[in-house]
């Protein structure tokens, strides 16, 4: 998943990109309002954390650039103005939670992660399709309840697909939510990782989780629990 | 700019002059009028007279005798002349008084007819003078036209003119003077008021006074009450501001000095922990002064209308998405363009932390009603908000306690959140109050009423 942290304070910025690449996102950095509203609407984003009160555009102004140019990725927007005036304008303005400074990772970490499950359909933490069973917020991949030990990697392609399930989602498109942007692209790795994960999850090849589209991508292919 | 006093002198002044230049036009015209009729009627006799002296002599020609009745014929110069003219313009008589003197011919009107005109003396004297043409029998066979004509000199009467003009502006220059001064004097009694204002004003600067006193014309009255409200808000404000910065600055030392404690035994396995349990503290202590109530009902003079349902409104959509997993189902009862004299900071934080806590705490339904409340000699009507869940709901010794208890900035209790401390702050800032009941839906009811405002208080 890649991730848009656009906020001017240093050392906010850089302990919230630092911790949320440890939590296994992809995530890119703005430290004004100009250069925020520019990633947010030429980057492929899949959430996007905005503090309010930034240098040369305001985060409100971004948020209802980024909605106005048809952008329906989460945003979330960090406030150091606790009033519910502040909060009800960002909400209103297209923003789909507010997290108040000062605050602790792990709250972050958790609206993150409610918010990318929500864009992806899912209505708790855990997505259960069939007999796989994916917790985001202890990030544990489970089949038939026995538990699958994956690499961050391995963790991050699974989750993107099955956050998405039922998405047909293009090798690049994969490359470019999961890898930081220095880090070099080669198609063929996320080939290996797939194929990884099939053995891990499906030694039997019975089960079928991830489909190959012939020129078009992979997709999770298993039927989403009815809970979900 | 002009003071007031000089503008109301100003346009006392204009007025004056435009009413006594009119008048003195009236009166000048009325007085030249009557006098010019007067001297005709005078003419006219003078005519009169000389028809009833011609008598046709033995040449068979009229003629006037050496001696008239008037004397004034007689005397060089007394400004009324005579003459008698042929119906060819020779003149047949003049009289004495027009001796040396060339009067002018002037136009000849037809037989049978008076004609007045204005002429003047070859020196320029003006004339007033009055003419007839008459067919006169000289015996049973014979008639001859004449012209008869008469003229006075309207020296005297321009005279008289100008004097009685002199005196007209004359008395109207004192009267005008005499009223603009006694305005003067009257304004400055209508102005002493103003002026004890502004006195006052200057004593409540140099700290000599509290207030203005009150005691003024009905007319300032209101001036001065808002001005005693607008004093009194900005001294709460500026006492609000002290105690404020004195409560914070207070009650920021405690967790201060409980991390320098902590920081003296660093090595303690819940250092990080209670650091942050330290932190929050001070957090807590600063979002609840941010937070605090904008508004005094003292403010009440620059408040703001409210648009209640729009409000309420854009505070439940962006709850739905904030707690788009739980999914609360709001019943929301407001009246349609239902409006609320305050600040639109301080509803929506009302408003917000209520139902922020109910989404909370609601297992799935919430219920908020906005009503009016109207009162007498109300300015603005009041406001009932009250906000239901079916969640557990408040036991009623901690609502007791939560009611009775004055937040204290320094004892908030971790985990209970400020949302109530801060509703209840600002019910009490806008005269109102804050009660918790059981709600129909099974969990808490919380209502805040808030009393219509009224121009007394």
């Amino acid at each position: 998943m890649r991730l848009l942290v656009i906020e001017d304070d240093d050392t906010l910025r850089e302990m919230l990109a630092k911790r949320l690449t440890e939590a296994g996102f992809a995530v890119e950095q703005a430290a004004d309002g100009k250069e925020g509203l520019y990633f947010a609407q030429e980057y492929p984003v899949d959430l996007a954390i905005i503090d309010l009160g930034l240098p040369e555009v305001s985060g409100l102004d971004i948020i209802r650039q980024v909605r106005a140019d048809g952008k329906t990725y989460p945003i979330l927007i960090l406030t150091a103005r606790d009033r519910w005036e502040d909060k009800v304008d960002g909400l209103s303005a297209g923003a789909d939670d507010y997290v108040v400074k000062p605050f602790h990772f792990e709250e972050i970490s958790a609206r993150v992660n409610a918010l990318l499950r929500r864009s992806g359909g899912w209505a708790s933490s855990q997505l259960d399709a069939g007999p796989v069973s994916l917790d985001m917020s202890r990030q544990e991949l489970s089949v038939n309840g026995a538990a699958l030990e994956l690499t961050s990697f391995e963790y991050k392609i699974i989750e993107y697909l099955m956050v998405r399930a039922g998405q047909v989602i293009s090798k690049s498109e994969l490359t470019d939510r999961l890898y930081d942007q220095d880090f070099e692209r080669d198609s063929n790795v996320i080939e290996v990782f797939i194929g990884r994960l099939r053995k891990k999850m499906d030694p039997d090849n019975t089960l079928k989780p991830i489909e190959t589209l012939r020129g078009r991508g992979y997709r999770f292919a298993l039927e989403r629990n009815q809970s979900d | 700019m002009y003071s007031l006093s000089s503008r109301l002198l100003i346009s006392v002044s204009v007025l004056l002059l435009l009413f006594f230049g009119i008048t003195i036009a009236v009166l000048d015209t009325a007085f030249t009028e009557a006098g010019e009729q007067a001297r005709r009627d005078i003419l006219d006799g003078q005519l009169v007279a000389l028809l009833a002296a011609a008598e046709p002599d033995d040449s068979g020609e009229l003629a006037l005798p050496e001696r008239l009745r008037e004397p004034r014929f007689g005397q060089i110069g007394s400004g009324l002349y005579g003459e008698l003219r042929s119906a060819a313009g020779d003149v047949i008589w003049r009289s004495q008084s027009a001796l040396g003197l060339e009067i002018p011919e002037g136009t000849v009107p037809e037989l049978g007819n008076h004609l007045f005109a204005r002429e003047s003396l070859p020196d320029e004297t003006p004339l007033l003078t009055l003419s007839l043409a008459v067919e006169w029998e000289i015996d049973e066979n014979t008639s001859k036209p004449y012209v008869f004509k008469v003229a006075e000199s309207l020296d005297s009467f321009n005279a008289q003119v100008a004097g009685f003009r002199g005196q007209l502006f004359g008395w109207f220059a004192a009267v005008a003077a005499i009223m603009l001064l006694a305005f003067s004097f009257l304004l400055r009694g209508l102005m002493k008021p103003l002026r004890k204002i502004e006195t006052e004003i200057g004593e409540i600067e140099s700290g000599d006074r509290a207030s203005l006193s009150g005691q003024f014309p009905t007319e300032l009255t209101g001036v001065a009450r808002n001005m005693n409200l607008l004093i009194d808000s900005e001294r709460a404000r500026s006492d609000r501001y002290r105690f404020t910065l004195d409560n914070l600055a207070h009650s920021l030392k405690t967790p201060l000095a409980g991390m320098r404690a902590l920081l003296a035994d660093r090595h303690r396995e819940e250092f990080d922990q209670r650091v942050n349990e330290q932190i929050d503290r001070m957090d807590e202590i600063v979002r609840y002064q941010l937070r605090k109530p904008a508004a005094a009902v003292a403010e009440k003079l620059v408040l703001q209308s409210v648009n209640v349902d729009k409000e309420i409104a854009r505070l439940v959509d962006g709850l739905r998405k904030v707690y788009h997993d739980k999914a609360p189902v709001f019943d929301v009862n407001v009246q349609t363009g239902l409006q609320f004299r305050g600040d639109t900071g301080d509803f929506l934080e009302l408003a917000g932390n209520l139902l922020d806590n109910a989404c909370k705490w609601c297992k799935k339904n919430i219920a908020i009603s906005v009503v009016p409340s109207a009162g007498q000699s109300a300015i603005a009507s009041g406001m009932v908000l009250s906000v239901s869940d079916d969640g557990p709901g408040i036991p009623q010794e901690a609502a007791d306690a939560l009611l009775q208890r004055g937040m204290r900035l320094d004892e908030s209790t971790p985990g209970h959140g400020i949302g109530l401390a801060i509703v209840k702050d600002i019910a009490r800032s806008y005269g109102g109050q804050l009660s918790i009941s059981e709600s129909k839906l099974g969990g808490a009811k919380i209502t805040v009423s808030i009393p219509p405002l009224s121009s007394s208080n």
